[in-house]
């Protein structure tokens, strides 16, 4: 089994990590891929773990003694934080072979989230991440610390998960006809992720020949790998109309473009993608 | 780019306000030694670690390392001050910060790797030795009042800790020993006798000094060894730093932030300073992590000198002594003692080369000088022992077979040349180097004289398996193979 182009989910001690489990498991499986486990046990340097000592006296050997009992302490939190990340990561493993996923991988790394994926990055193929975490489940954050930096660090496809599973049956594809969006049309076509599902792209413009066009390129992209699609376009702005659709069609997936390359658009459809991912309660795959 | 900012500045702001504040503590008794080491007034000393640590607190690479005005500088400034004064004191500060910001652009921390861990650990045990040398003076030809309170002071200073560690044992020993003192009514010498000290907030001022050539010869010499033994002191301690926190430093910006904070503090009427490694260890232990508690101990320190000056001034000294016997203590690796027996022989001269210089010159860049070249000495001759040639006759003693193995370069061309045996009646000579690597040029012109001195005695001579990279400098540099090599050895 190829370990290039490999589904990693990113578990931590939330409750989101069976989710993100059983979403990474469904698309191993469904794209003949390995299914990579990642515990980031993320640390801290730039934070002093515990400051008693105010005595600001040096003595005898002051240097060495301070090196030692750093590294004893850190050496502490990170040996049981350590067996603690075995033990969830031998659970979600078994959790995922349950699932049907065929090849389960799990790994344990040292450092920061985002640094730790910008270099992974090239043997992913698609990245699972729950929409929070640990971390925003205390803070009550409706989206995660690290998932907005993540999605702007990587450019490879990223399958934001919610709170429960449910395999996708109807994909929603939300479309502009610009080059952004067109490509993730053309990702959808070429991978047998989504193949055999109730695929739907949706245009937020007022019917026009125009919009006709670009319909019937996506509806012809995506017929000619096999797959059953049928569009739509709606008057309005995206956010609405994506969201009025998604309730409607009872979709469970939604697919879109995110984030350009252009810093100044970077900003302006960043704050977009950030939003649309804010408001939908459903499972977002992501693509650049 | 906003998240290094968050990284650097607020992730620990609690600890960092509390560490600020402790190491601030802390700097004002030994800002105000230096400045009595380096012969100008406490105020200079102050107002230098004010500017030093605010300063680098922005500017600097390695978030959580301190800098203020060191002994390291202070001992390098004397002559400078004693002969010409205060003003040109301050201008060598400000050319001292420029030379920093040039040489620190150019790459300095790249020559660090040449700077060997026993030359690193020589420098911080003279440096030890001078800080606590600096302090004689204060304990020669005075009351004898003054014994019992340094005695005092030290007891508070490591007992204390062992009680409870809140509060600054440092601070409680100069306060108690300034309530004492006052109370009793005890005539010591005092801060306050050994200059001015400041009243108010430092001022931007060009230092008074005319701007010619004769100024410049003046201070270059002292500004580019300050600069130097900034720059070195602040890679230490930054590598020191690293080490404890488990972190990368951005040592380029180190060394240009180092310049940086050494303009401003020339333009505030500050002495030169640099990282300090005795504060940065007391930082890390009371668990400033970030910028901030830089920033915190140089802002709480001109807050407090300011509005204390008065109390300040009533100090005495034995309190100061007391603080900077700890932080030389402190600043001294024991370790090394131990190890003088059971590290190389080598190492361990090296290590004592480079105090005994700097306790000799007072100068820590020339004892750094003279233990990165005794390291590189014992290298060279280390490497240059890795030399092998063997030989064997072949042919019915018509032939010998000579095989070389190892380093030939200038430490180890006359043992190569050595190893041939020149009078032995032979018609042929084969020298085998597959196994060997010409350095230099001194290697090749070993190898040349070789080969012709066989000539002379009518031996042939074929070289064989000179590697690529021997092979070039033998092409570049070699006689032999060209025409007039008789000639040319007759000549020498």
């Amino acid at each position: 089994m190829p370990d290039h182009n490999k589904v990693t989910a990113c578990v931590d001690h939330s409750r989101f990590a069976d989710y993100v489990t059983d979403y990474g498991a469904w698309a191993a499986q469904r794209m003949g891929t390995l299914l990579d486990l990642l515990h980031v046990l993320d640390r801290h340097p730039e934070t002093a773990a515990s400051s008693s000592d105010h005595s600001g006296a040096i003595g005898l050997g002051a240097q060495d003694d301070l090196l030692q009992e750093l590294a004893e302490s850190e050496r502490q939190t990170l040996l049981s934080a350590r067996e603690r990340g075995r033990t969830l990561l031998a659970r979600l493993r078994q959790r995922a072979l349950d699932a049907g996923a065929a090849e389960v991988d799990i790994r344990q790394r040292l450092g920061e989230l985002t640094q730790t994926l910008v270099e992974q990055a090239p043997a992913i193929g698609l990245l699972v991440l729950g929409r929070r975490g640990a971390s925003a489940e205390q803070s009550g954050r409706d989206i995660g610390r690290h998932v907005e930096a993540i999605v702007r660090a990587l450019h490879i496809p990223i399958l934001t998960v919610t709170d429960a599973f449910t395999p996708p049956q109807r994909v929603l594809i939300a479309y502009d006809g610009g080059s952004m969006t067109r490509r993730a049309v053309e990702w959808v076509g070429a991978q047998p992720l989504l193949a055999g599902l109730d695929i739907t792209v949706c245009m937020a413009s007022t019917p026009s020949a125009q919009t006709e066009k670009a319909l019937d390129w996506a509806r012809q992209t995506l017929q000619s790998r096999g797959m059953t699609a049928q569009a739509l376009a709606r008057a309005g702005d995206p956010e609405s109309v994506i969201s009025a659709v998604l309730k409607e069609q009872n979709i469970d997936l939604l697919i879109m473009g995110a984030y350009s390359h252009s810093p100044v658009r970077k900003l302006l459809l960043g704050s977009k993608t950030a939003d649309l991912l804010r408001a939908s309660t459903i499972p977002t795959l992501l693509l650049r | 780019m906003m998240q290094t900012f968050r990284q650097d500045w607020l992730s620990n702001i609690r600890n960092d306000l509390l560490s600020g504040v402790v190491v601030a503590l802390a700097l004002i008794p030994e800002a105000i030694a230096f400045s009595i080491i380096a012969g100008v007034d406490p105020k200079v000393g102050l107002y230098a670690a004010f500017s030093m640590a605010t300063v680098i607190a922005f500017a600097g690479g390695r978030p959580g390392m301190v800098s203020a005005a060191t002994g390291a500088m202070a001992l390098v400034m004397v002559s400078l001050v004693k002969e010409h004064g205060l003003q040109y004191m301050l201008a060598a500060t400000l050319l001292t910060g420029v030379l920093q910001m040039i040489i620190g652009w150019a790459g300095f921390d790249r020559l660090m790797r040449f700077v060997s861990r026993s030359v690193i650990t020589g420098f911080a045990n003279a440096l030890a030795i001078l800080i606590f040398l600096a302090q004689l003076p204060e304990l020669i030809r005075v009351p004898w009042a003054v014994y019992p309170l340094v005695a005092a002071g030290l007891a508070i200073i490591y007992l204390l800790p062992r009680i409870t560690r809140v509060v600054p044992s440092p601070l409680v020993a100069i306060v108690v020993l300034t309530i004492v003192t006052a109370a009793f009514g005890i005539h010591v010498p005092t801060v306050g006798d050994k200059g001015q000290l400041p009243d108010s907030l430092p001022m931007f001022l060009m230092p008074d000094v005319p701007l010619n050539f004769e100024t410049l010869r003046i201070i270059f010499p002292v500004s580019l060894a300050m600069a130097v033994v900034g720059l070195l002191e602040s890679m230490m301690t930054a590598t020191l730093i690293d080490d404890f926190t488990d972190t990368s430093s951005n040592k380029r910006r180190e060394c240009v932030g180092q310049g940086v904070a050494n303009i401003a503090t020339g333009f505030l009427g500050g002495m030169a300073g640099c990282a300090m490694i005795g504060q940065s260890v007391i930082n890390v232990k009371s668990g400033g992590r970030g910028r901030l508690s830089t920033l915190t101990a140089g802002v709480v320190l001109l807050v407090m000198v300011v509005f204390l000056g008065d109390w300040v001034a009533r100090i005495p000294m034995a309190a100061l002594v007391a603080v900077m016997i700890m932080v030389s203590i402190g600043t001294f690796n024991w370790g090394s003692i131990r190890n003088l027996r059971e590290h190389p022989k080598s190492s361990s001269v090296v290590m004592l080369a480079t105090v005994a210089v700097v306790v000799a010159t007072d100068n820590l860049a020339l004892g750094v000088l003279t233990g990165v070249l005794l390291s590189g000495f014992f290298f060279a001759h280390k490497v240059g022992s890795i030399l092998r040639v063997s030989s064997r006759a072949d042919a019915e003693g018509r032939s010998r077979t000579y095989t070389v193995t190892g380093q030939v370069f200038f430490a180890s061309a006359d043992a190569f040349i050595s190893r041939f045996d020149f009078k032995e009646v032979i018609d042929k000579v084969h020298i085998d180097v597959s196994r060997a690597h010409f350095w230099d040029i001194t290697a090749i012109s070993a190898l040349d004289k070789v080969i012709l001195k066989f000539r002379r005695e009518a031996t042939e001579v074929e070289v064989t398996g000179l590697n690529e990279a021997s092979a070039t400098l033998v092409d570049k540099f070699a006689v032999h193979d060209k025409d007039g090599a008789e000639d040319l050895l007759m000549s020498h």
